[in-house]
């Protein structure tokens, strides 16, 4: 990492879901390029274990048990972190659940679009609710100081539907949408917001390849890269570019990192 | 052959009275509740009624259809869930996620010979002012004739569009490209 704006030394992240895959991911490396990251996790169990193993590498990590689908439980984890650490510069809202098979004209909307509606749709609002007045805060602070920086995680089919989880790709488009109309709603602020569409061997994924061997290798040949994208190497650092200041003229944006396997925007 | 329009509000009422199909179809009108608020201040009880409601309504309207045995399904939204809005991110996310919502669909039941499909109309036709939204374009519209999407509507609704699924059709006069 050589860019200017690869050092996020003295900033202060929060990750959520990051108890595991892509979170995980992300939250390891802006933990390696100086950031204080906030291992935001459903469970301690998850959390902890990652934000120790940063620890273990010379990074700065606590883990925050927050659950996305509770606003409090949002708005908590902000306060908290802004009272430890005195400042919020940048948050990552990647945590989801809820993408279970099914039949559109099946789905039962309290058992298959309750947790994604929660976890993309009013968790995306609600974590900018809270932290809008630190991630402002951060933009005002001299050049190379600090910056607020939004990011959230959707998903390829968030642009192109699916097929096997319809109710998935609506929910994941609605983070699009939420990062552009951010992006003109906070760019008086200097806050920039953006999406990253992943592919990436997430512990989901890998679990559906133990399952499913043929799946792995239609990934794989659908993707010109020819692989599946690595949570730290390739998925956290394009979170670091959105993070950090190499990237802020960038905003309103979804950054596909698939491999070259959805060309479609 | 009957074409069933839900929603309410002034395009419901012109599509409703318009638009014709050689085909079962059902056009759903995007039920938005369009109030601009900074999601720095908004509610939960807004986000319920700006997001988690109108796709709740979508979702079983398309459910309805399916189970109507329609074989042409069009789902009419403002484009500011592609530009994004100022002060209208909850807005801006259900449009969008409905949109979406029509891709999957298209997927699924593409092999009953089901298509669905959206249009989308420019902002103000949903009471949605570009003047707090911004702009949905850099340019200005590319046609300056009046925009009248009920031929577009019913075009997707005809057995003429049985080959098109999956699509947006943007008809606004050429602003959001």
């Amino acid at each position: 990492m050589s860019g200017r704006g690869s050092s996020l030394d003295g900033r202060v992240a929060i990750v959520t879901g990051a108890g595991q895959g892509v979170g995980e991911g992300i939250a390891r490396r802006l933990a390696q390029h100086g950031a204080i990251v906030i291992v935001a996790a459903r469970r301690a169990e998850t959390g902890e274990p990652v934000a120790a193993a940063i620890r273990d590498e010379g990074g700065r990590a606590v883990c925050i048990e927050t659950d996305v689908t509770k606003g409090v439980s949002i708005a908590a984890c902000v306060a908290r972190t802004v009272a430890d650490h005195g400042r919020l510069d940048i948050v990552v809202h990647n945590a989801f659940t809820g993408a279970v098979p099914h039949r559109l004209e099946d789905a039962i909307l309290d058992k298959h679009w309750k947790g994604m509606s929660l976890t993309a749709g009013w968790a995306s609002l609600q974590c900018a609710r809270e932290a809008h007045p630190h991630l402002a805060a951060a933009s005002r602070r001299p050049r190379g100081e600090g910056a607020g920086r939004y990011v959230l995680i959707t998903s390829p089919s968030g642009v192109e539907g699916s097929a096997n989880i319809p109710l998935y790709s609506p929910a994941k488009a609605a983070q699009r949408a939420i990062a552009k109309s951010l992006a003109r709603e906070w760019g008086p602020d200097g806050i920039t917001v953006n999406c990253i569409a992943p592919v990436a061997a997430s512990p989901s994924l890998l679990t559906a390849f133990d399952r499913n061997p043929a799946l792995q290798r239609a990934i794989e040949a659908r993707t010109p890269l020819g692989r599946v994208g690595d949570i730290t190497d390739d998925i956290g650092s394009v979170a670091l570019f959105l993070a950090g200041d190499d990237s802020s003229y960038v905003t309103g944006q979804t950054i596909v990192c698939d491999g070259g396997s959805f060309l479609g925007l | 052959m009957s074409v069933r329009v839900a929603g309410v509000g002034p395009v419901a009422d012109l599509l409703r009275a318009r638009v014709v199909s050689d085909a079962t179809a059902c056009v759903v009108v995007a039920p938005l509740v369009v109030e601009p608020v900074a999601v720095a201040r908004i509610t939960d009880e807004q986000i319920d009624r700006l997001w988690e409601q109108p796709m709740r309504t979508v979702i079983s309207e398309l459910q309805r259809a399916k189970a109507d045995g329609c074989r042409r399904i069009v789902v009419v939204v403002p484009t500011t869930g592609m530009s994004g809005g100022a002060d209208h991110a909850a807005v801006a996310a259900a449009s969008e996620a409905m949109r979406v919502l029509v891709k999957s669909a298209a997927r699924q039941w593409g092999h009953d010979g089901i298509t669905v499909n959206a249009v989308a109309l420019e902002p103000e036709r949903f009471g949605i002012e570009v003047s707090v939204s911004g702009p949905v374009s850099i340019a200005p519209r590319a046609l300056d004739t009046e925009v009248d999407p009920v031929a577009t509507v019913s075009f997707l609704c005809s057995e003429g569009a049985a080959h098109v699924t999956g699509q947006t059709f943007v008809c606004d006069g050429g602003l959001w490209m």
